[in-house]
């Protein structure tokens, strides 16, 4: 039944785009994101600007801080420009226990402010759909912890995505000129 | 011997990558519970030591009671689906869904024709088109674990697994000659629970092929170089000499959800019914 009415949704959406979305878009996915202040948005809503999108989960105490701050640095080197142009979403791969209660305490933690940062949840299902459509691997340990692929994924304002960061050890230089490029291109 | 099974896997995986232009249509999961669920087994719940263990530190896993299709799905059945779920044929799949040899060795769009008989498994499918054909069908793919545990059993052994012959009789499997075509559905003898060609027919997909993340060597897990992975680091391998699974989990883990292959198809899976 919710697979019938999200096709019905994703119909109507078709429609009333103006222009259609490329076939590799990730904005085909119909995916609600529910944000840190409680409120939906559709994964689609971020079309028209470039993204930056990553998975990580709030209790995650190896990798993910750096994720976060490797986040925070690429959105620092931006120019004006191309920083005002971004959207960053941090998707949650822990769908159970990162409310939106978590996920603000976690924004706080990080000094999260900027309203072009969206830390959400969505169902598991649909994580592991954005997870698939990324590549980002992971897997729910027993003790409750992630093992997952620790990737920035850069996206253009069509959903289409344009690069991936390798690891967080290495360096981000081109990563960071290809987002820039992106950030900066006016939309065809 | 992992390089084997590495050396092995190169010359198996075919990924299709290709990001060609873009398909129109609409598209996402597919919609409506059309088909009857296909006849499926009840394989009990039950423990087991997967072949990855689990977690550091940890062997086995609980796996609960579930109904797994008795054979894998027929390019007969995912004809019928295409033709009541046409955002699934191969010329309206968005190139997100499905690389562009999806469905290629049909002879249309919607029609099978020689090089593909109704009663084969139906391969060259995507994660994303398997998915939403069981969705379909009121069911889901099966996880890695109820897969494996179910493929674990021979005709009398819920637990095959340390038995040469079990072993012996599926790599034959892997050294047969690629490019034959395949044999119909139901060639194989039904396991313990029922459930046939689990073994020796074609690739399947599961749900969560996504959590395996294949680490032959513990100790890669300390290696800054490494930190693609977040966490207590990638899975690794606590019966080495079991091949036959081994290969799978190499398979699969070197997929996308778009790709298709020669050899891979799927079968569907349900919840036990209370």
């Amino acid at each position: 039944m919710r697979l019938i009415s999200k096709c019905l949704i994703c119909l109507f959406m078709t429609a009333a785009l103006a222009e259609e979305l490329p076939g590799d878009s990730l904005y085909r996915l119909q995916i609600p994101l529910q944000a840190a202040d409680g409120i939906t948005v559709a994964l689609a809503d971020l079309r028209g600007k470039p993204a930056l999108i990553t998975l990580f989960y709030s209790q995650c105490s190896s990798v993910c801080p750096m994720i976060t701050v490797q986040l925070q640095n690429i959105d620092r080197h931006l120019t004006q420009k191309a920083r005002h142009n971004l959207t960053i979403l941090m998707l949650s791969l822990d769908s159970d226990r990162d409310t939106p209660q978590a996920l603000q305490t976690f924004k706080q933690d990080h000094h999260i402010e900027d309203p072009r940062w969206i830390v959400a949840r969505a169902s598991a299902a649909d994580v592991r759909t954005l997870a698939a459509v990324l590549g980002v691997r992971y897997r729910k340990l027993p003790d409750q912890s992630f093992n997952h692929s620790a990737l920035i994924t850069l996206v253009d304002p069509e959903g289409v995505i344009k690069a991936h960061t390798e690891g967080v050890t290495k360096s981000a230089t081109d990563f960071l000129q290809k987002v820039e490029s992106t950030a900066v291109a006016r939309r065809h | 011997m992992r390089t084997i099974v590495t050396g092995l896997l190169l010359a198996i995986v075919s990924v299709g990558g290709a990001n060609v232009a873009a398909a129109g249509g609409a598209n996402s999961a597919a919609a409506g519970a059309n088909s009857a669920p296909a006849d499926s087994a009840a394989v009990p719940a039950g423990d087991f030591a997967p072949v990855l263990a689990p977690a550091p530190g940890k062997q086995s896993v609980h796996v609960t009671a579930f109904r797994l299709g008795k054979i894998p799905v027929t390019n007969a059945q995912f004809l019928e689906f295409v033709r009541t779920h046409p955002q699934w044929r191969r010329d309206r799949i968005a190139t997100l869904f499905a690389d562009k040899e999806y469905l290629s060795h049909w002879s249309a769009p919607d029609a099978l024709g020689k090089g593909a008989l109704a009663q084969q498994p139906v391969t060259r499918v995507s994660w994303f088109a398997a998915r939403a054909y069981c969705a379909a069908a009121g069911a889901r793919l099966p996880n890695w674990y109820e897969w494996e545990l179910a493929a674990a059993a021979d005709e009398r052994h819920t637990d095959a697994r340390s038995s040469p012959a079990w072993r012996e009789r599926i790599l034959e499997w892997y050294a047969r000659p690629a490019g034959r075509p395949l044999p119909a559905v139901g060639s194989g003898s039904a396991n313990i629970y029922g459930v046939q060609d689990l073994h020796g027919l074609i690739w399947e997909w599961v749900e969560d092929f996504g959590s395996l993340m294949v680490s032959g060597d513990s100790r890669t897990q300390g290696d800054p170089d490494k930190l693609v992975f977040c966490g207590a680091g990638a899975l690794s391998a606590q019966d080495r000499e079991n091949y036959p699974v081994l290969m799978r989990i190499a398979y699969l883990s070197a997929l996308e959800a778009r790709s298709t292959g020669r050899v891979l198809g799927f079968r569907c899976a349900q919840d036990a019914t209370p």
